[in-house]
């Protein structure tokens, strides 16, 4: 058995500063806050901060009488988001892992040596890979998980203890390390057993009548004896990553900058395990005035109420791993939905979709490219519009309705969508000449017309013209079930004298309220 | 002439090809469905701006002719691009001609005008300024085999606006490209930067009636057989044969003739 661990020491703050990003936080000595608002108290710190004279459980106030202090308050999603990042760094070594606790993880490495090398080698690319996801992580190689688990708290850098070894190995190490309970750790403290080679060389029996179970526990553990599966944990099928602005943005142009660094980073995530996305959401947290609000809807309103967050959902047709293109359409999206009040905190999530393999060939006809297509169709719904007063939508690919009911057609966003429904219509044959075909007026234009047995003169553009000819009536109804949208109707085809030249027009009148309207013209 | 060869020698070793004469290549052509026009003009051009105008308010067979090539290029499993200024589009009847609906993407500009925010000329956008911008979008992203722009509906007056510079620029862009531009106007307005330019007259509509009274035809019992077009070839890039001085005619049936 082998297994590795990936510690991150400081926790809190590597994940507020892989939340926050900035160049000056990586250098700045850095220490988290944490408790309610009116009690600030330092909860984390890093190496920088501890050398700068800050201490765990110091107030808001002292923590910024240091000087070159950066203060952070501790965020829950960060940390979340933070253990997912590291989960995910370890599936790529083993598909078994254990999440032990924040900041922790314990990678089965059995039979990977003839893929990853010796245990040097392992321990060389847990560290990098770590280090490319933004961390900074103690990494140890051990026989059994919890000497592993130790060896990474207490030694910096990569670690690699031998089997047989382990009690010499963890000797130097602090009883801390161990995390007994505080009344364990009061009582060892005063028999003077302070280091793992201390604990380790009591005798057993002695112990137990003492300490019980747990002392020979620990004492176990402190000679790496213990042996023990790993629980293990399912690799994250959630891709979040949330951010909170210092300062809320007004404008959509800098709020490109940070969507675009989260895309990018849950790209890597879903390209990590070959995963695409076809399902993006978007949770914009707003700035909402308070005052506002507690004025027109009462004091009861806090966070969380509807209206203090901005959401968003793209489906995308065919699922893609290129942040630029999600990054593009988000964009388009916001632009044509800005959020109403400035934006404070991002949070995106994507959901994984399988990639979808396709075989170009050589003699293919020509089409557009999918993911490029969605671009373009978002940014033609922002030229034209999303819908018209029907709800249908002004950009997609046309359906024709299984239905007599004239005019009856939905816009689809996507051709692929189209493939998959049951068209019982089909397509038709392509006639060996060009068919007449009617241009249609949307919606049809309200006319008079003088009537005799047929029509003999249609008001139409606001000048009278004579029918020439006219063909009809051609009756129809429909949806008589429905309360409104049931529909009667007399069509006549005519053809009215305009300018000296015939032309071709249909109109019909609506039995129920008798008015006429053309429809449209052939053409 | 010995020194004038020499010259050309120099310069052609230093700009090889500056001294040679482009010879422009016969462009490919999707055939327009109409035998008549095809037997022709070839079809209608790839990689060139085509410009089909007939009056606004009158059948002429412009939309019967753009549905009949949109018909053949569906059959050839391209994907067409429609965008529609005033939204006069009727899926049924061209689906019953044989256009591949899966295979168009149809926009349908806004009859009304709408506010754009767009860099750098913000302001209320009509159905022209909507159908422009979404046709050099289109042009832009590729993959259509055919872009239709249907403009009939818009007013003469504002097309002859539209700036010469426009229309060169889309040729420009349609040119390395292997899709086919359409324009269906209410006059010509692209003048030289259109490859083809087809104007189609009033059409002469022509009826069937299978009953007779005393005083004249019971209406409910004729029927609208043919419209009878002709289409004028105004201007083609393609070498056109001898007899293309006759006008080609075509006959449009109605779907249950």
């Amino acid at each position: 058995m082998l297994f590795g661990c990936i510690y991150l020491p400081d926790f809190p703050v590597q994940a507020a500063l892989r939340a926050g990003m900035s160049a000056s936080f990586i250098v700045d000595a850095v220490a988290v806050l944490d408790g309610p608002e009116s009690l600030l108290k330092v909860f984390a710190c890093n190496e920088q901060a501890r050398r700068a004279g800050i201490e765990i459980g110091m107030t808001k106030l002292q923590a910024e009488a240091r000087p070159s202090i950066v203060l952070d308050k501790r965020v829950a999603e960060h940390e979340e988001s933070a253990q997912a990042a590291l989960l995910g760094c370890a599936y790529d070594f083993s598909p078994r892992l254990e999440s032990t606790c924040p900041g922790t993880v314990l990678v089965d490495l059995t039979g990977a040596g003839r893929l990853l090398g010796s245990q040097q080698e392992m321990g060389r690319e847990l560290a990098e890979s770590s280090a490319a996801c933004g961390f900074t992580a103690h990494i140890a190689i051990a026989a059994n998980a919890d000497t592993a688990l130790h060896a990474a708290r207490g030694f910096a850098g990569v670690t690699v203890i031998a089997e047989g070894e382990e009690a010499q190995r963890l000797a130097c190490l602090p009883i801390e390390v161990l995390q007994p309970a505080p009344e364990i750790l009061d009582t060892l403290d005063s028999w003077g057993i302070r280091s793992f080679q201390a604990l380790g060389a009591l005798p057993s029996v002695p112990l137990t009548e003492r300490l019980g179970q747990p002392g020979l526990h620990l004492q176990r553990l402190a000679r790496g004896e213990v042996r023990r599966e790993l629980v293990p944990v399912e690799c994250p099928a959630s891709f979040q990553e949330s951010l909170e602005l210092e300062e809320a943005v007004d404008l959509l142009e800098p709020l490109g900058f940070v969507l675009n660094r989260l895309l990018d980073e849950l790209i890597s995530r879903l390209q990590m395990r070959s995963w695409a996305t076809d399902h993006v959401q978007i949770v914009l947290g707003l700035e909402v005035h308070r005052d506002r609000q507690l004025r027109s809807e009462g004091p009861a309103i806090r966070e969380g109420i509807p209206g203090s967050t901005h959401q968003r959902t793209l489906k995308l047709p065919v699922p893609t791993q290129e942040p630029g293109i999600l990054l593009k359409l988000v964009q388009l999206d916001l632009a044509a939905h800005p959020p109403p009040a400035p934006v404070n905190k991002i949070t995106i999530e994507v959901f994984p979709a399988r990639i979808r393999p396709t075989q170009a060939g050589l003699f293919q006809p020509l089409a557009p490219e999918p993911a490029k297509l969605e671009i373009t169709l978002a940014r033609l719904r922002a030229a034209v519009g999303e819908e018209d007063e029907l709800a249908r939508a002004r950009v997609g690919f046309p359906l024709v309705m299984d239905s007599y009911c004239p005019d009856s057609f939905q816009v689809l966003p996507s051709s692929a969508e189209k493939q998959n429904r049951t068209d019982r219509r089909g397509i038709r044959e392509c006639p060996p000449t060009p068919r007449l075909v009617l241009r249609r007026f949307r919606p049809p234009l309200v006319t008079r017309v003088e009537c005799g047995p047929a029509p003999l003169a249609v008001i139409f553009n606001g000048a009278k013209s004579s029918v020439i000819q006219a063909c009809g009536p051609w009756r129809s109804s429909g949806a008589w079930w429905g309360q409104n949208e049931q529909w009667q109707r007399e069509e006549w085809d005519v053809a009215i004298d305009l300018k000296g030249s015939p032309s071709l027009y249909r109109i019909f009148r609506d039995l129920q309220s008798g008015q006429w309207f053309v429809e449209g013209m052939y053409d | 002439m010995a020194s004038l060869a020499v010259i050309r020698a120099q310069v052609e070793s230093r700009l090889p090809g500056a001294l040679t004469v482009c010879e422009r290549p016969t462009p490919e052509v999707f055939p327009s469905g109409i035998a008549e026009l095809d037997r022709q003009i070839g079809g209608i051009p790839q990689g060139a701006l085509t410009q089909i105008h007939a009056s606004e308010s009158h059948s002429s067979g412009k939309s019967a002719l753009l549905i009949s090539l949109m018909s053949q290029v569906t059959r050839r499993e391209q994907f067409c691009a429609l965008v529609d200024a005033g939204d006069c589009f009727d899926p049924a009847s061209a689906e019953d001609a044989g256009v591949n609906l899966a295979r168009v993407l149809w926009v349908r500009c806004s009859t009304k005008k709408r506010f754009h925010p767009g860099k750098p000329k913000p302001g209320l956008w009509g159905p022209m300024e909507q159908a422009f911008k979404a046709a050099d979008i289109l042009v832009q992203n590729g993959g259509f085999g055919l872009i239709a722009v249907d403009l009939s509906d818009v007013s003469e007056k504002l097309v002859r606006k539209v700036p010469l510079t426009t229309w060169f620029r889309f040729t420009r862009v349609v040119e390395k490209m292997p899709a086919a531009l359409v324009f269906l106007l209410s006059c010509p307005a692209a003048q030289s930067c259109a490859g083809l330019t087809l104007r189609l007259d009033c059409a002469e509509p022509e009826w069937s009636s299978t009953e007779k009274t005393g005083s004249g035809k019971i209406s409910h019992a004729q029927f609208l057989s043919q419209l009878r077009c002709e289409v004028e070839i105004g201007r083609s890039r393609m070498p056109k044969p001898v007899q293309s001085t006759t006008r080609p005619k075509f006959a449009v049936p109605p779907i249950w003739a």
